[in-house]
Formats: structure tokens, C-alpha cells, sequence
């Protein structure tokens, strides 16, 4: 019998299909008379559209629909899970560039390619807003129609909301030392290697819905209310994502999809080109001031922070990301006066919407940043200014918020160890180290069920996507561990809302917690009917017989399950279903409408060195390590940190969005738009974890795999600043910048 | 407008199947693997030959198969991730991808597979170095760069022993 | 992609006939690894594709001929910068072929298409350059041997007529030693576009070749036969004005993404000189 359990590593459930090509991705899938689509975009920033001339596309052989707004319900329905903003196509308007302003199906994708480039749009050309500067100038035309936002006071501003928080009175503090700085961070998107794909077709009398959504049972709602048909009429399927990381979470072009299918009356399949991917999904960039008071004995007197994060064009979760990014942004610190006041600001770009980190790394940059800035400013080591104000484990760090839930000094103090924060450095090498914390999921609701077959095989039915961060092994573990079935006997189920439960969301890394506590209360709850079976099978109390790790203990002996299972089916034999419902409601008065379920924290450390004449950095060593509870997966646990390492590397050293003069994204695709390889790793990269088994979720774990991204860049920045003297404080840190700042430094 | 072109008559082998069909002028091998033959192993994602999802072997070699026209591939012989595994068996590769934690969300290992595997025939004991730079023409973004070069070397060195 | 019509000559007049009638509205494939992305794009729209891999002469391969290395216009760059040859006499073009995009693309690319292509970031052009290397070009008017320098008008554009084809690259052997040594700038250290590309070769007279890309139109070639730059005793003062006059054809284009024109031109002096120093110490031990 397989060990595989709980705190092992076996390999991937999954994983063989995908090793061997067998996986089947949205775009894998094919269906019998399916129609390829292609969208019409318009190449500028933003425009007032005139006319659409479909006549010519209509005319390729091949094409069976050419679809505008004209085509829609009037007026066109719109969607978007905070305000409903977005349109399904855009309407009079477009707002950003690569908005789709048609839609073509056609028989084969040559047909619709063609058809797609004779689609004629009159269009005038409108000035846009892509900048913070330009968005908040008080003559700015404004993004949103003020019709769509009644009876907010900032409906005549590109401001849609505002976000202050705080406690203590930092105008009254008194520091010895103030340092205050500036910092931005890039407008950067996820760079999924899969595509975004989406496919609908007519199901009955209802529609069936494919896609790469990380969310469908949100994705499920949208299209049944736009439709106007009952969830039970809406069939969402969503295989395992290739690569989500926030930007698969909400709905973008399946509505429009599954209008088009509806109107052909056949299924239509979009498959975005990596290009509109950029054009679909990013990170919001953002601009930092940050005041930090600090005393001289290291002691921190307070952090006043204004962060205007820029979104895009509609607001899809992008405000939640301001609101929620910033919120832990004075840090895992006990800061007596803190007053952050972060806006998301609306702009003629791109909707910026969720991405690993979720709003957290913009002012982690800043703020850790500017820490070093205090330490420097007092003469105190950077190491001992964090640990001298690291909130140690029950402090209320965020006073109405729950407390500090680790003991993270723990974790900072391994980080410098394994960095080796005393020991010397190679000539021009420099150090830095930085902290990062996440407020994990506010609120949630995991439902799920687990069936015990007849044979002791178990099927796991949840409905969180699997896209690489391996909760599908997560929770073949947990049922293998209470159920005594060998892991390959577990199947999880997972993707299509006919027939798994609800689940409310992938994402906040709470999937381990949330739904893998409610597949542990369904095979608790399973358990519950074994022992009242063997109680039954040996005229015992159930109160005698206890099951644990797929042993059923009676008095004075031990049964596997399938012992007390088979007799206690009998001859018709059957099965034992659980359920599990895990549910953190939301708390109204609190800021975030419910305090965290546990904090991500982690520490990254970082060496590095610089070619003072070219810019270069090389990362000579990398060690990040992440309080993670209990790892249920040790080995999933470290590619989870290694690869938020390696991806904080991108916006840390070399990706952003560039614009022309009007509004156009000028690097869309791979070639201009740079992401690490295997060639742009630190030279060495090592990952730790602390494991304390004080988490909510399933033996003490907690939620991971966003934290090792959230501080890399002040990691790195830290680093450089310790090499070179110079401190940078704009991402990324491409060659270019850097050689300009040391040119530019003055000379001592 | 466009010109109607007629299609083309070529022949390959596919992972040791001899395979005849007509295929249009601007269709790419990517095109015809997955479109006419069913092969979905090689991914389409950049297209561009920048991030090697949908690398495959011709002759031997590997290519973004996003940017060969697939009547380029005419008498060929083409191994695609589907090839590797011998008799529902995975390879030494495919194995110690799986056992090296290699795989996050997959959709880059079909190419990364086939780039590994045409690396370690051309050079079976390669260094780390080798093995970074030989897969460098294939973007993962989960980041999991260091556990597939880990695969890499202990297949190498599984097959030394 | 838009629809074309494709042809695979077998013999090289075929191919010539071809190229002579559709002129402009011909491309030709070699490893297409350019050539695919423009037709995808829209940037190349031609009618007919003519695929020259067929062509028995035009087959991959590197041969010596009376003190010539001649490599075919098939040759990929991928057994260019395996080939023991090459690396033994043209070192700094192995380099620069093992740079060009990634294994699968220098499994496609060939050296005479990086050539025609005549982007002013070939990695390969600047090699070129130094070591003198001739195209060979056949069209129905006969063969004609073009000095590389003489090749590159701007991007996109060379001194081939209508209805040549490039049959080979040929590269003189050296006639003494010499240390060469190919360089670039790039975004990142897995493969991108070069934001500077440079080789620079000294040779045992003192001459010193240096030619650059990515920074201009078209790569640059520049000769110094004063033995100054060779040199390595000779001062910082002296070198100084030829460094000037060398890089005072770049012109780098300020619409480039991948770094701004002060940081090229500032790169194409830090890379010079490391280049120098590395030809010289080369040169030493050669």
C-alpha cells in the first residue's frame, strides 16, 4: 500500500498526463462543429467607434456570424465582480487598447482570420489617459461614464475609490528621524504560458461554458445572470488552468462567447493569441510615498503611506486589489501610528486585475524599502531594525485585525542565517533582506464531497482549479490519510459546476485551508458512519470504535476500512458519501469585510553584485523562506516558493508595459516583453520553510505560494543599494536603469 | 482578397507512424499536429519561437514548430511529446520530471520534455550550464526552472549508473 | 496567416526562374525562422514562398576549397557553431551563431538567411565583418562574390538583385593569427535581440578590425591599421580618438524598446574595450 500521506511528497496527481502530453487544456478539447473565432480590434488607445461595416467579413465562405454590440441585448449587458462596468463588447466607446469591438465564427480559423481583417471600423480616435499623472489631472476626460457610478462623490474624478486605513495619530508622532521617499513599481502581466481560451455551445436548453477560468463557479453566476437563465442551466467547465496566477480568476470574454454561440446556435471557440493575453490581464502599477518615522534606538514611530495604484479601463477585482494590497502595508511590524491611504485610479489601459500577491508587492517595494532607508539613516544593521519591530506571535500588529499568527522571528532569523547576514562579502557584493506579508482570504465558502466506493477507493469532489499549484494532490492526500486508501485510488474531481459542489474561489492561496478543511470534515464525516458501521457489525458502541488514518480501532483489535466497509454494505454494496462545508462569513464592520484567516510571511534574502559598467546584476545567492505551518506536500511546498521567486525576478529585474505617445502597448507578445528563463536564475536559489503546525487549515497548515513573491524586489533592491551605494527606487531593474543611477551618483 | 491555394500532398512519420494528408501552404507543423493529426502535446502560446511550448523533434532536431510550415516537414521523421512514452511506459525523462517536481501546471513541459530529451541525445552527460542554456528557448512560468534541470541531470546520471 | 503558394525547387535554376518572374512577390524560406513570423504578421505578404532547402547545392554543409571555408546557404547555425573549423579560424563567428535565439532556433536559422535578412542586431554580421567574408550570390546573370561590407544597405535591405539567390558564405583563411572575439548586450541572459552586438579581431600585424550592430541601420565596420589599438602597452590617450572615430557611425534609433541611444552608444565603448582586451589576449595565445 502506498504511503503517500500527509507531509510526503508523491508525485503529482495529474501529473502523468501532463508529462505526457495526454492533459487536456481548453484548447485541447474538441468539439464536433465548433467555430473558430476571432476578434476585431482597433489599434489605438482609445476611440468613439462610428460605424462597423460586417458587410465583407460576412461574405468569406466559411463565416456564419459577425457579431457587434448592435447584435446584443440593448442596452449591452455588463459584468464585473465588483461594479458592474464591463461591457460585453465595447459599446460606443473603446477604452483601451485591444478592447474587441466585434466578434467573427467562422467554420474554419483562415476563414475567421480573414473575415476578422475585413471587418471595417469608422472610428475616431480619442486623447487617453495611461499615466497617473495624466488620469489625475483634473482636465483629464474621465474613464468611466459618471452615469454608471451614482451617487459616489468621486464619479467627476478618475478616482473610484479611495482607501484609507490606519490607527494611531501619525500627525501627532514624534520621530527622531523621518525618511521619506518615492517609489513605483511596473505595470506587468501574468504571461500565462497557456492562453487564455474560452468555448461555449447550446446545451439543451441551456449553455455549457468552457474555460480557463480559475473561478467557475463565479464565472457560472455571470453567465447566468446575464443570460437570465438558472444556474442549473448553465453548465461551466473548467479544465485545469496551464498557469493562472490571478489572471484566470474572473469572467473577461465568456459572455461574449457564449452570446455568439447562442446566436449560431454552435458551439464557438476563442482562443486568445498570447498578444490579447497582454491585452486582457495585468498587474496594476503603482506610485509610493512613503514617510517612515523611526526613534534612534530602532524603535518605528509610525509609517505614512499613499499609494495610487493605476487600473485599467473597467474595474473587474482591481479595486479589491487596492484595497486589500494595501492594507498589511506597514508591514508585519508593531508600528504605534500608521495612515495608508491607497486609490485605485482608473486610466485608458488595460483592466489591471488580480496577480500572486494580489496589490501586496507594490508597497511591499516601497515600504521595505524605505525601511532600509531608516535603518541606514539611524546607523542600525537592517536585520536588527526588523527584528527589533516584528510583531512576535499574538501581537495585534493590525489592532482590529488577527493577530500576528506565527513566530516569525523563527522565519527572518533562518533567512539571515542561511544568506549568512555576518558573514563577509565577496568585493562588490551587497546584501539585502526583506519581509513580506499577505492577508489571506477574508472570507470563504468551500463545499465539497467525498464518496468511499464499495472497494475503498474514494472519489473527492472540489471545486478549487488545479493550475499548478497542486491541490489536486492536496487533496488525494487528505483523503488517502483518513481513508486509508492508497493514492492511487483516489480520484479528485474538480472543474465543472453540473456536478461539483460550490466553491466560492482559487485564490488568496486558500485552497489548502478552506477547501482542504472541508475535504477533511467529509472524510471525518465518513468516518463518523464507519465507526457507527463497525459499532453495528460488532454490537459495540460507536463511542468504542475510533478510525484514524484508515484504521478502525475496536476494543482490543484493529480493521482496515474495507474490513468494516464490505460487511457493513452487505451484498448490494454501495457507498459512504461525506460532505464538508467550510464557510468564513464576512464580518461587516471590518475593513476588509472579515479579518484574515491566516497571514502569508515570508523572508526573503538576497546577495548580489553588479557590473558597474554595464548595469548588470547578478543574484549570487537567493534564499527565501516562508511560514507555511505544516507543509502537507514538502516538495509542492518548495516549487511553490521557487517559483514565486523566480517570478518576483520579472518585475524585479526586467518586465513592464511600454507605451507609445498615445496609449499603445508597444512590447505585446514574448519578443519585447521579457520574462526570466532558465538562464536568469540566481546563481543559487534556495528555499526553507518553517513548520510549526499553528495554521487553520488541515494538521496545522497554512495558506502558500503567493508569499516568496511579495518581497523580492526590496530583497534585490536591498542588495544592490548594499553593493553599489546607490538606492534605486523604480522597477525593474533592467541594466539600463541601473548603469544610469551609478553614472548619475554623486561622487563622494 | 485572398487567393485560393490547393492544398498539398506530403508524408512524415509521427512518432513512428507514417502519416499522409494534405495540408494548406501557410499552415504551420504546429497547425497540422494539432488541428489535422490530434496531436495536442505542442501547445500553442507565443508563436513566435520565443517561449518553445510547442517544440517538437524533426529530424533529430528541435524546432518551435509554431514557425516550420508544415509542408517544410515533408519525408520527416517527428517525435512529439506523445512519442516519448514507449508501450504506456514513460521514459527515464518523463519519470524523473514527475519525481523531481518538475510539473506545476504543465503547459510548457510537452516542450520542455522533447527540448530535454533532444538535449541529453546529443549530449548525454551535459553540465548544469549545458542544461540551462539548451533549455533556455522555453519559458515556464511557474518558475520551475530548477527542478527540471534537476530531472535533466538525474536522468543523465541515472544512465551512467 | 494569409494564403501563398509554395514551391520547392529542386535544382538552383529552377529556383533563379522562379525568383526572376515573381520578383518581389517571391520570399524565400531557408529556416524560416524569420520568415514565418512576418508572414504571421503581415509584414511579408508575399504570393509565392520559395523553399531553397531542396536545392542539392544549397544542402547544409562546410567545406574548405583552396584556402576558403565555404558554407552553404542551408547551413544551420547550430552545426555552425559546433563545426571544428569554424571555431578554429573563425572563433568569433561560432559565437555569434551560438547566440542567435535558442537551440530550436539556431536548429532553423541559417547563417545566409540572418544575412539576407540584413537586420541590423544580426548576431552573426559583425563576425562577418571582421573576418572579410564574401556572399556568393547566383542569379540567371551568373555568380557574383559580394564583400559582405559591401551586402548590407539597411534593414530589410542588401545589394542582391532581382532573381540572386545567396548560395554560400565564404570566409578567406587566415593568413596568420589572429584573436577574435564576439560580444553583446542583451535584456536578459536567456536569448533576446542584441542591444549592441560587437566583434572585434586583432591580427599579428597589429591591425585591428572592429565592427558593431543594433546600433545603426546597418552593421559598421571599422578598421584600424595604425597598430595602436592592438597595442596593449599603448595609452589610454592614444586609443581614446580612434575609439572615437570607430563608433562615430553608430546611430542608434531612439524608438527602440530594448535600451534608449545614450545607453547603446555608452555600451558600445564598454564592450569595445572588453572585446579589445579579449582579441588581444586571444591573439597572445594563438
Amino acid at each position: 500500500m502506498s504511503t503517500h500521506r500527509i507531509g510526503d511528497s508523491p508525485n503529482r496527481v495529474g501529473g502523468v498526463g501532463r508529462v505526457t502530453g495526454s492533459q487536456q487544456y481548453a484548447a485541447d478539447i474538441r468539439l464536433a462543429d465548433v467555430l473558430e473565432a476571432r476578434l476585431v480590434t482597433l489599434d489605438c488607445a482609445r476611440a468613439r467607434i462610428i460605424s462597423i461595416d460586417t458587410m465583407a467579413a460576412e461574405l468569406v465562405p466559411g463565416v456564419r456570424l459577425v457579431m457587434t454590440a448592435a447584435d446584443l441585448p440593448q442596452p449591452v449587458p455588463r459584468f464585473g465582480p465588483q461594479f458592474a462596468d464591463r461591457p460585453v463588447i465595447a459599446v460606443g466607446e473603446t477604452k483601451y487598447h485591444g478592447e474587441p469591438v466585434a466578434i467573427v465564427a467562422a467554420d474554419s480559423k483562415d476563414a475567421a482570420e480573414e473575415a476578422a481583417g475585413l471587418v471595417r471600423v469608422e472610428y475616431e480616435e480619442l486623447p487617453a489617459v495611461f499615466t497617473l499623472a495624466a488620469a489625475l489631472d483634473p482636465a483629464a476626460p474621465l474613464v468611466q461614464d459618471p452615469a454608471l457610478r451614482r451617487n459616489d462623490r468621486l464619479a467627476s474624478t478618475n478616482v473610484l475609490r479611495e482607501h484609507p486605513i490606519g490607527w494611531g495619530d501619525v500627525d501627532a508622532a514624534t520621530a527622531d528621524v523621518v525618511v521619506e521617499n518615492t517609489y513605483t513599481f511596473p505595470m506587468v502581466t501574468h504571461f500565462a504560458i497557456e492562453p487564455h481560451t474560452f468555448m461555449a455551445a447550446p446545451d439543451g436548453d441551456g449553455i455549457a461554458v468552457w474555460s480557463t477560468i480559475q473561478h467557475p463557479n463565479w464565472l457560472q453566476k455571470v453567465i447566468a445572470n446575464i443570460l437570465g437563465l438558472p444556474l442549473s442551466k448553465v453548465r461551466v467547465l473548467a479544465p485545469d488552468p496551464g498557469g493562472g496566477f490571478g489572471g484566470k480568476q474572473h469572467a473577461k470574454l465568456e459572455p461574449l462567447v457564449a452570446f455568439a454561440a447562442l446566436r449560431a446556435g454552435r458551439p464557438v471557440r476563442l482562443v486568445l493569441t498570447l498578444e490579447q493575453t497582454f491585452q486582457a490581464v495585468r498587474r496594476a502599477s503603482c506610485e509610493v510615498r512613503v514617510r517612515t518615522g523611526v526613534n534612534r534606538d530602532g524603535g518605528l514611530v509610525f509609517e505614512d503611506i499613499e499609494a495610487d495604484y493605476l487600473i485599467g479601463a473597467y474595474a473587474d477585482i482591481a479595486d479589491r486589489v487596492v484595497g486589500k494590497g494595501s492594507y498589511p502595508a506597514a508591514g508585519p511590524y508593531n508600528v504605534p501610528a500608521v495612515r495608508i491611504m491607497a486609490r485605485s485610479v482608473l486610466s485608458h489601459t488595460v483592466p489591471s486585475t488580480a496577480f500572486r500577491g494580489f496589490g501586496n508587492p507594490q508597497v511591499n517595494w516601497a515600504v521595505e524599502s524605505n525601511l532600509d532607508d531608516a535603518a541606514r539613516a539611524i546607523g542600525m544593521d537592517r536585520l536588527a531594525i526588523r527584528l527589533r519591530n516584528l510583531a512576535r506571535k499574538g501581537d495585534a500588529f493590525i489592532p482590529f485585525d488577527t493577530p500576528a499568527d506565527g513566530d516569525w522571528e523563527q522565519t527572518v532569523r533562518r533567512a539571515a542565517e542561511l544568506i549568512g547576514w555576518d558573514a563577509p562579502l565577496p568585493p562588490g557584493h551587497g546584501r539585502g533582506i526583506a519581509i513580506g506579508i499577505k492577508s489571506g482570504p477574508t472570507t470563504g465558502l468551500s463545499y465539497s464531497t467525498v464518496r468511499l466506493l464499495g472497494d475503498g477507493s474514494v472519489i473527492v469532489f472540489a471545486g478549487t482549479s488545479d493550475m499548478g499549484q497542486g491541490a489536486r494532490t492536496v487533496f488525494a492526500q487528505i483523503a488517502a490519510q483518513e481513508l486509508g486508501a492508497p493514492l492511487d485510488w483516489v480520484t479528485v474531481v474538480m472543474g465543472d459546476t453540473a456536478i461539483v459542489p460550490y466553491d466560492q474561489q482559487t485564490s488568496a492561496s486558500r485552497s489548502t485551508v478552506l477547501m482542504g478543511n472541508s475535504v477533511l470534515q467529509a472524510c471525518r464525516s465518513i468516518q463518523a458512519q464507519l465507526r457507527a458501521m463497525a459499532a453495528r457489525l460488532h454490537g459495540l458502541d460507536a463511542s468504542q470504535v475510533s478510525v484514524d488514518s484508515g484504521v478502525v480501532q475496536l476494543p482490543g483489535r484493529e480493521l482496515s476500512v474495507l474490513e468494516v466497509l464490505e460487511p457493513g454494505l452487505g451484498p448490494l454494496g454501495g457507498e459512504l458519501t461525506g460532505n464538508g462545508e467550510v464557510r468564513k462569513d464576512a464580518e461587516p464592520d471590518h475593513p476588509l469585510s472579515g479579518s484574515a484567516a491566516f497571514f502569508e510571511f515570508n523572508c526573503t534574502a538576497v546577495e548580489a553584485a553588479v557590473d558597474e559598467e554595464t548595469g548588470d546584476i547578478v543574484i549570487a545567492k537567493h534564499v527565501t523562506v516562508s511560514d507555511v505551518g505544516k507543509a502537507l506536500n514538502p516538495l509542492q511546498v518548495a516549487m511553490q516558493d521557487e517559483g514565486a521567486a523566480i517570478q518576483g525576478l520579472g518585475h524585479t529585474l526586467m518586465e513592464q508595459y511600454v507605451f507609445d505617445e498615445t496609449g499603445r502597448i508597444r512590447n505585446l507578445g514574448a519578443i519585447d516583453y521579457r520574462i526570466p528563463t532558465s538562464m536568469d536564475l540566481p546563481l543559487e536559489l534556495r528555499s526553507a520553510i518553517v513548520e510549526n503546525e499553528d495554521g487553520p487549515g488541515p494538521y496545522g497548515s497554512k495558506g502558500m505560494s503567493e508569499g516568496a513573491l511579495l518581497c523580492v524586489a526590496s530583497a534585490v533592491g536591498a542588495a544592490v543599494r548594499d553593493a553599489t551605494g546607490v538606492a534605486i527606487r523604480d522597477l525593474p531593474l533592467t541594466p539600463e536603469r541601473v548603469w544610469r543611477a551609478l553614472r548619475d551618483r554623486p561622487t563622494p | 482578397m485572398s487567393t485560393r491555394v490547393e492544398p498539398i500532398a506530403i508524408e512524415m512519420t509521427v512518432n513512428g507512424r507514417l502519416r499522409a494528408l494534405e495540408v494548406a501552404p501557410h499552415h504551420t507543423l504546429l497547425d497540422m499536429l494539432r488541428d489535422d493529426l490530434g496531436l495536442t502535446g505542442a501547445k500553442e502560446c507565443c508563436l513566435v519561437g520565443e517561449c518553445g511550448a510547442c517544440t517538437v523533434i524533426v529530424d533529430g532536431r528541435t524546432v518551435d514548430s509554431c514557425l516550420v510550415l508544415a509542408v517544410e516537414a515533408d519525408g520527416a521523421a517527428i517525435t512529439t511529446v506523445e512519442g516519448l512514452a514507449a508501450d504506456g511506459v514513460l521514459s527515464p525523462l518523463q519519470q524523473a520530471f514527475l519525481d523531481r517536481g518538475a510539473v506545476q501546471c504543465g503547459f510548457c513541459i510537452p516542450g520542455q520534455l522533447v527540448a530535454a530529451q533532444a538535449l541529453l541525445a546529443g549530449n548525454p552527460h551535459p553540465s548544469v550550464a549545458e542544461i540551462q542554456e539548451g533549455l533556455a528557448g522555453n519559458l515556464c512560468r511557474c518558475g520551475c526552472y530548477g527542478q527540471i534541470t534537476d530531472a535533466v541531470l538525474a536522468t543523465a546520471e541515472a544512465d551512467v549508473r | 496567416m494569409h494564403t501563398f503558394s509554395y514551391a520547392r525547387p529542386e535544382a538552383l535554376a529552377e529556383a533563379e526562374a522562379i525568383l526572376a518572374t515573381h520578383g518581389p512577390d517571391a520570399r524565400v524560406l531557408a529556416g524560416g525562422t524569420d520568415l514565418v513570423i512576418r508572414l504571421r504578421d503581415g509584414t511579408a505578404r508575399p504570393g509565392i514562398v520559395v523553399d531553397i532547402k531542396r536545392i542539392p547545392e544549397l544542402r547544409p554543409s562546410i567545406r574548405e576549397e583552396a584556402g576558403v571555408l565555404v558554407i552553404s546557404a542551408g547551413t544551420v547555425m547550430t552545426d555552425i557553431a559546433a563545426d571544428e573549423r569554424v571555431r578554429r579560424w573563425f572563433p568569433a563567428l561560432a559565437e555569434g551563431a551560438a547566440v542567435v535565439g535558442s537551440v530550436q532556433i539556431r536548429n532553423r536559422a541559417t547563417l545566409a538567411g540572418n544575412v539576407c535578412n540584413a537586420s541590423p542586431a544580426a548576431d552573426t554580421a559583425p563576425a562577418l565583418l571582421v573576418y572579410g567574408a564574401r556572399v556568393v550570390a547566383q542569379g540567371q546573370g551568373g555568380t557574383r562574390r559580394i564583400p559582405i561590407d559591401a551586402f548590407f544597405v539597411r534593414s530589410g535591405v542588401t545589394t542582391l538583385a532581382r532573381g540572386e539567390l545567396v548560395t554560400a558564405i565564404e570566409l578567406r583563411l587566415p593568413a596568420g593569427p589572429m584573436g577574435a572575439v564576439h560580444v553583446r548586450r542583451t535584456r536578459r541572459r536567456g536569448h533576446d535581440l542584441a542591444s549592441v552586438t560587437l566583434c572585434c579581431g586583432v591580427d599579428g600585424s597589429g591591425v585591428t578590425r572592429l565592427a558593431y550592430g543594433s546600433v545603426g541601420p546597418r552593421p559598421v565596420l571599422f578598421v584600424d591599421e595604425s597598430g595602436v589599438l592592438a597595442d596593449p602597452a599603448a595609452p589610454d590617450e592614444a586609443r581614446a580618438p580612434i575609439f572615437e572615430r570607430m563608433f562615430a557611425d553608430a546611430s542608434p534609433s531612439p524608438r527602440s524598446l530594448r535600451a534608449s541611444p545614450e545607453y547603446r552608444l555608452a555600451m558600445l565603448r564598454v564592450l569595445g574595450t572588453r572585446a579589445l582586451r579579449t582579441a588581444i589576449e586571444r591573439l597572445a595565445l594563438a
